[in-house]
């Protein structure tokens, strides 16, 4: 596709012009002729180049460029901003000394080829995807497979995938490429914000469903505009964009491109899952199969919770089967009976209320089921419940292996096809045992909960107000003729709340050995032993398809219409696929509101990376350079536009926009030119810059009285590391830092299931924890207080550049937080480990690794009189906190 | 007055720092600084840079202490007397069975399971449920039409804290450090002190600094007396291998290092701040823990605050904590009745009182009352209730139409009350419908708490804006009355 648009040059810019044209109202808009929507400039001088343009601006004002850094500074400065780690001591040195005239070029090159340049800038591009790894809201649940996506970023960057590339897989790469995972994992792009959960699957009210859906779309077109675009498209939600030439009307039709899409896991690859499934399916056949044959040879019983899949539950609404962990039910329909259709033996689920009749059975009502709430929790599982916080009954932990559990929250009722569970078990006569009780720890409040089984209609056995600390053991004589066994969990009358009932074992067990076996019995059941440990250790290496948080789509999305003040309950017009009009460079409109759903996203994705696009260019080199400098040629990265700044180099940026056209979309390339421009590689000092060709070089100030913000880079800008920067720098210096690249985030929090997620931090001090910061399990309403304090931003926000605090709390966490004191004493060891055993050598490898340098004479005595007096451990912890350390030249 | 959209007034800075000072330009010259914490330009040898700027405009309060009730705390039962409500008790309350709530249909019409009565000079309406608030209703200024955008825990909690249902945007609280600085040298200017139970719906985020500068977020207060009071504040106790000789020696050497290095630096400004910054640190040693230090608190102060009641003596504590950081020049604070919903229990973590009104609402409502009453008898004592404005809110009502012993979400109603600070005690603002379903006169939201609030710290609403994305950003965002109705 990319070719042929490139070939019809011609043909857009007739389309351009026919837009002007149509619009002869907007023709006399000055808002029109805003510098970031004209086409980037093609005409340069044959020899232009960063420092060309930057030069150019500086001699304007009497100014020159400051003179370049020491290597030493260099190294780290690149280091930082490449790698987002400190250079190793030895590599330092390496540069130093390195004659070759091309070392610092050489240095680049390597920097860009490690693969902790993505690592480094897929930060920045998740900053203004504002990705995390949970929902938010509410209900912080957990996105267990959205590191896919981050990692997609880190690859795509490393290998410098083209970014118009980039950027359309991201948007439509689903659609582009349906059969390529990359492709599909890339849209995880357009989830990677917040979602109501509650919102928009919980309540039951419609009003509530839309408003909530409204900003789900909201934040999604917000996204892709503002990130590739750099413009503040949101603005037109509740009116005409006040400052820019766009319509609500516009901005309802971007509503529309996406108005099929919803946030949502699902499969990474269509051919996985279904080999998965066919393959799962089928050693569950067997699996059950091999375990009636050992029942029937043995007379050990039959295990009533393997009847269930492993790990799963049966939903009470619908009688189906998931391994989901569900919540709160309440204002379900009560005494309903809903057939199990997927587990074989199980015939119904029910919610008694033990109000109205009870029936366990196709008309078959019983008596003696206690009056009940008729609320429920979770599911009717084989496994633990949402919340549960114990699975031990009588000292035996019936989670633990060569146990099973059964879990019937109150209130819950479930009835066993008796027919079907004797034919699978191979025993006539039956009784059921298994011990009940409480899944929850004494600490939590008083809560009493009856059970009860039925056998056909004849109440078996009850215990009322079973108290928390209380079990009950189950046996029941099954008669031959009765057709139906029914367990019934009910609240005891005071709510369901801590009502975490669960049967320990529960098994139909034979009344009696049923014979001896022959040898040629025995011989089968070895055979069927042997089968069942082999099934089994099959069905447990069977790789889960993979999965990704990322969109669903619609094929036919719903039509969208333009809220009055922005308000869902007010609709007016409809509003047909499509984008705003001012970046003129193809049409605006993508089609009718019958356009399929995939067809809307590759129509935008195409308009923001085709060639002629104004803006994507633009707003990608200028976030490179924001990043490169600490302020952008435009200093608003994401708001190109009237409300924005103007370029302070309007044609350095052009230039650079349009080198990364004719390098094929190469990020790396405009890196390079960056990076080993002069004004890169500047020194950061107030102290040198001077006007050109002044015989009296001026005292300090004079550029910083001509440009004291440093618009013009006389200066290379001195930058704080940012919060994750100091976490890897801190664990890198001690020694610390894993370098395991990829995979799911590590989480140093406890994480307790609850209606509201509970995340507890601990203190991370393993390898598994130690892991880069991008590698994080990102958590929105608990935000990490290490990296909060030290300015990581809300991912509920769009970041594209960091605000940067100085607090006494930041001092505080850095002095005195368990992860910096335990960071400094791995340090302090790793000196030891790496420095011969006499203090001077010591305290210059400690400065070697924490500054890039060694000490001055007095900085050495200054450190070895602290080293004496209170060991290695205090200069560590020292240097750890420095300016110097916080700080790249 | 309200018709400027927030879009339209965007004045480029030319750097972050510059900015900063615009928009301080903008409120009349104030520095935007709030302690623990400046924004650059701090420096050793200016450490009054660090005070207090006035107001823009003159202030009725200096600080405020905000109640709130999370869950969801019902009007009908409480502040709002519906004796039409009571009358229809048992009668359907949607007879067309159209109405949907947030997690049920509609009921019958159930009256306040607590009777009213009169009180006070102003015979205001109270329910039983708040005995001893009701004795103070003289200082009480209700705002009974309040409502809210969502009638979800989450996004109501951060529309009833910054505004927006959305998170990400920064709180009350972040917005006056952000716009007034601090009084206090030696304590950060807005602090938050949580239920002991946990965190509200919505997390610590509900006392974020959204997109404003990290530092104007809400510092939580350990209210547990056997922590230290702010989190880092010490090394851990079994931390091996400090001595406290090892933490003058190393601090320094630190210091030493950082005026060498920022002596070669001229001109950069965060390095001296970040020098400031490690001595404040050291100052925020020895405070914090002497404002949470109750030994000096007399026994009768004690009692009135009911310290060592199981039930309501930690909300208590919250209560006279706030009480002694308001003493000592804390600009704002913010003190949770109630949690998160985490587990079903057998009584609700917060107000959230779908099941079982008496039994949640009777829990909470003394915890309420007795520290919320202790605390403006306690201020007033003092003469501190003049200069520091009271609120008491909730994110949303509940429904006058039952759900079984419970009540469902009710966003379309519910009351604030504030008290001290300017505030006109004894009077009240806006009403609901004859049953406390909607707002009927007067419909307020956030905004006009929020707008009225500010202005009695002297800053005008519409003026306290911070560029962020594209727009300036307000904490009314384009919304926001200023209630004169209620002021004295």
């Amino acid at each position: 596709m990319q070719p042929a648009l490139r070939s019809s040059t011609l043909l857009i810019a007739a389309q351009l012009v026919a837009q002007l044209c149509a619009v002869t109202s907007l023709a006399a808009d000055a808002r029109l002729q805003h510098w970031s929507v004209q086409p980037v400039r093609t005409e340069f001088p044959k020899d232009a180049s960063v420092d060309g343009f930057l030069r150019a601006k500086l001699a304007e004002k009497r100014l020159a460029m400051s003179p370049e850094a020491d290597r030493r500074t260099l190294i780290r400065r690149l280091s930082f901003d490449l790698h987002g780690l400190p250079p190793a001591p030895e590599r330092v040195a390496r540069f130093v000394q390195d004659a070759d005239p091309r070392a610092y070029e050489k240095l680049v090159e390597e920097l860009l080829a490690s693969p902790h340049y993505g690592e480094r800038w897929a930060r920045h591009w998740l900053d203004i995807a504002h990705y995390a790894d949970t929902h938010g809201f509410e209900r912080d649940q957990l996105r267990p497979n959205a590191w896919r996506y981050r990692d997609y970023v880190i690859a795509s960057l490393n290998a410098d995938k083209p970014y118009d590339q980039f950027l359309r897989e991201q948007i439509a790469g689903d659609v582009l490429a349906p059969n390529d995972a990359a492709s599909v994992i890339a849209t995880g792009f357009l989830a990677a914000g917040p979602w109501d959960f509650v919102g928009q699957v919980e309540t039951k009210s419609d009003v509530l469903r839309r408003a909530a859906r409204a900003g789900d779309l909201d934040d999604m077109v917000t996204q892709v505009i503002t990130a590739t675009m750099g413009i503040t498209i949101n603005c037109a939600r509740c009116h005409d964009h006040k400052l820019d030439p766009i319509t609500q009307q516009e901005y309802f039709s971007l509503w529309s491109v996406f108005a099929g899409v919803k946030r949502g896991e699902r499969n990474v690859s269509a051919e996985d899952t279904r080999r998965f499934t066919d393959e799962k399916a089928r050693l569950g056949k067997a699996l059950a199969a091999t375990r009636t044959r050992i029942a029937r040879l043995t007379g050990e019983g039959f295990e009533l919770a393997t009847l269930l899949p492993a790990d799963s539950g049966i939903q009470v609404q619908n009688g189906s089967v998931t391994k989901d962990k569900l919540g709160y039910h309440r204002d379900i329909q009560v005494n309903r009976l809903q057939k199990v259709e997927a587990v074989p033996g199980v015939k119904w689920v029910f919610i008694p209320d033990g109000k109205g009749e009870v029936n366990v059975d196709f008309k078959l009502p019983v008596s003696g089921v206690p009056a009940t709430s008729g609320h429920f929790w979770d599911t009717i599982a084989n496994r633990p419940l949402n919340a549960q916080r114990s699975t031990t009954l009588g000292g035996t932990d019936f989670a633990a292996k060569g146990h099973r559990l059964l879990a019937m929250h109150a209130n819950s009722g479930i009835t066993f096809d008796l027919p079907k569970l004797r034919e699978l078990s191979g025993h006539q006569a039956l009784r059921l045992t298994g011990i009940v009780g409480f899944g929850a720890t004494p600490e939590v409040a008083s809560s009493r909960a009856d059970f009860t089984v039925f056998i056909d209609a004849t109440l078996a056995f009850q215990k009322l107000k079973l108290r928390k600390d209380e079990i009950a053991a189950l046996d029941v004589q099954i008669p031959a003729t009765a057709k139906t066994l029914t367990l019934v969990a009910t609240d005891g009358g005071d709510g369901i709340g801590s009502d975490l009932l669960f049967i320990g074992d529960p098994k139909l067990a034979p009344r009696a050995a049923e014979s001896r076996l022959t040898e040629a019995e025995a011989a089968e059941l070895r055979n069927a032993r042997a089968e069942l440990t082999k099934l089994e250790a099959e069905l447990k290496s069977l790789a889960e398809p993979a999965k990704v948080y990322a969109v669903v789509s619609d094929a036919q999305p719903p039509v969208i219409k333009v809220h009055r003040r922005g308000n869902p309950e007010d609709e007016t017009i409809a509003a047909a696929p499509g984008t705003f009009s001012w970046a003129a460079h193809a049409k605006a409109a993508f089609g009718e509101e019958s356009m399929p759903e995939g067809e809307r996203r590759r129509a935008l994705a195409e308009w923001i990376t085709h060639p002629a696009n104004p803006l994507t260019a633009r707003v990608l080199v200028n976030r490179l350079w924001h990043h490169h400098f600490g302020q952008g040629i435009v200093a608003t990265p994401s708001d190109f536009g009237l409300g924005g700044e103007r370029p302070s180099h309007p044609e350095l940026l052009d230039w650079l926009a349009s080198e990364f056209h004719h390098s094929g979309w190469s990020a790396k390339h405009i890196h390079r030119l960056i990076v080993t421009s002069a004004v890169y590689r500047q020194s950061s000092s107030t102290f040198q810059s001077r006007v050109p060709r002044t015989p009296k070089p001026l005292d300090i100030g004079m550029s910083s009285y001509v440009d004291a913000s440093n618009r013009l880079l006389w200066r290379q800008n001195p930058r704080r590391l940012d919060a994750e920067s100091t976490r890897d720098a801190v664990l890198a210096v001690s020694g610390q830092l894993n370098l395991a690249a990829g995979g799911p985030g590590w989480r140093d929090f406890k994480y307790t299931e609850a209606y509201a997620p509970i995340y507890d931090y601990v203190t991370a001090d393993t390898p598994e924890l130690t892991r880069r910061s991008i590698y994080r399990f990102v958590v929105r309403t608990t935000p990490h207080r290490f990296l909060t304090t030290l300015d990581c931003p809300d991912p509920a926000n769009f970041t594209p550049a960091r605000t940067q605090t100085t607090t006494a709390l930041q001092a505080l966490t850095l002095t005195n937080s368990e992860f910096m004191l335990r960071q400094a004493r791995h340090f302090a060891a790793r000196v030891e480990r790496e420095a011969v055993s006499s203090l001077s050598p010591q305290v210059t490898r400690a400065f070697q690794l924490a500054f890039a340098r060694t000490p001055t004479e007095a900085e050495a005595q200054a450190a070895i009189t602290l080293v004496r007096t209170d060991g290695l451990f205090a200069l560590c912890r020292t240097l750890l906190n420095a300016n110097e350390f916080m700080y790249v030249d | 007055m309200n018709s400027a959209f927030p879009c339209q007034f965007r004045q480029a800075p030319a750097s972050r720092r510059d900015f900063l000072w615009q928009v301080g330009g903008g409120l009349g010259g104030v520095a935007l600084t709030a302690l623990l914490a400046k924004v650059h330009a701090a420096s050793p040898q200016n450490q009054n840079s660090l005070a207090a700027r006035p107001a823009p405009s003159p202030a009725r309060a200096r600080a405020v202490i905000q109640i709130f009730c999370p869950g969801g705390l019902s009007h009908v039962d409480s502040w709002d007397w519906k004796p039409e409500l009571a009358k229809r008790t048992g009668q359907p309350f949607d007879p067309t069975g159209k109405l949907q709530f947030f997690a049920s249909k509609p009921g019958n019409c159930q009256g306040s399971y607590w009777p009213f009565r009169q009180h006070g000079r102003c015979g205001r309406w109270m329910s039983d449920l708040f005995p001893r608030l009701a004795a103070c209703v003289d200082d009480l200024a209700f705002i009974h039409s309040m409502q809210s955008k969502s009638a979800l825990h989450g996004p109501a909690m951060f529309m009833a804290n910054s505004g927006f249902i959305l998170p990400g945007f920064p709180c009350m609280g972040a917005w006056v450090t952000y716009g007034l600085g601090s009084e206090s040298e030696n304590l950060p200017a807005f602090v938050v002190l949580p239920d002991p139970r946990g965190l509200p719906p919505g997390g610590v985020i509900n006392w974020g600094a959204g997109f404003l500068p990290a530092v104007h977020q809400g510092t939580p207060l350990n209210t547990d007396p056997e922590q230290p009071p702010i989190a880092d504040l010490f090394p851990p106790k079994d931390f091996a291998g400090l001595t406290p000789t090892s933490e003058t020696s190393g601090r320094n050497l630190l210091q030493t290092l950082n005026r060498q290095h920022a002596a070669t630096r001229a001109g950069n400004t965060e390095l001296d701040a970040r020098i400031a910054a490690y001595e404040l640190a050291a100052r925020l040693q020895l405070s914090a823990p002497e404002v949470t230090d109750l030994r000096g608190e007399t026994d009768a102060t004690k009692r009135l605050y009911d310290l060592a009641d199981e039930d309501t003596g930690p909300f208590g504590r919250q209560c006279l904590l706030a009480r002694r950081l308001v003493e000592r020049g804390v600009r704002f604070v913010q003190i949770y009745c109630g949690a998160e919903n985490t587990t079903a229990r057998k009584i609700r973590p917060n107000w959230d009182s779908h099941e079982d009104l008496v039994r949640d609402h009777g829990y909470w409502g003394r915890v309420l009352d007795t520290g919320g009453a202790a605390l403006l008898h306690d201020l007033k004592a003092r003469g501190l209730l003049d200069s520091t404005l009271v609120i008491c809110t909730t994110e949303f009502g509940r429904q006058p139409g039952a759900q079984g012993k419970g009540r469902d979400h009710n966003p379309g109603a519910f009351t604030a009350w504030l008290a001290g600070g300017g505030i006109q005690g004894g009077t009240s603002f806006g009403t609901t419908d004859e049953l406390g379903f909607q707002a009927a006169e007067h419909p307020a939201y956030s905004y006009d708490l929020h707008a009225t609030a500010l202005h009695q710290l002297g800053v005008d609403h519409e003026r306290l804006t911070f560029y962020h994305n594209g727009v300036q950003r307000r904490l009314t965002d384009v919304h926001g009355h200023v209630i004169q109705e209620i002021l004295a």
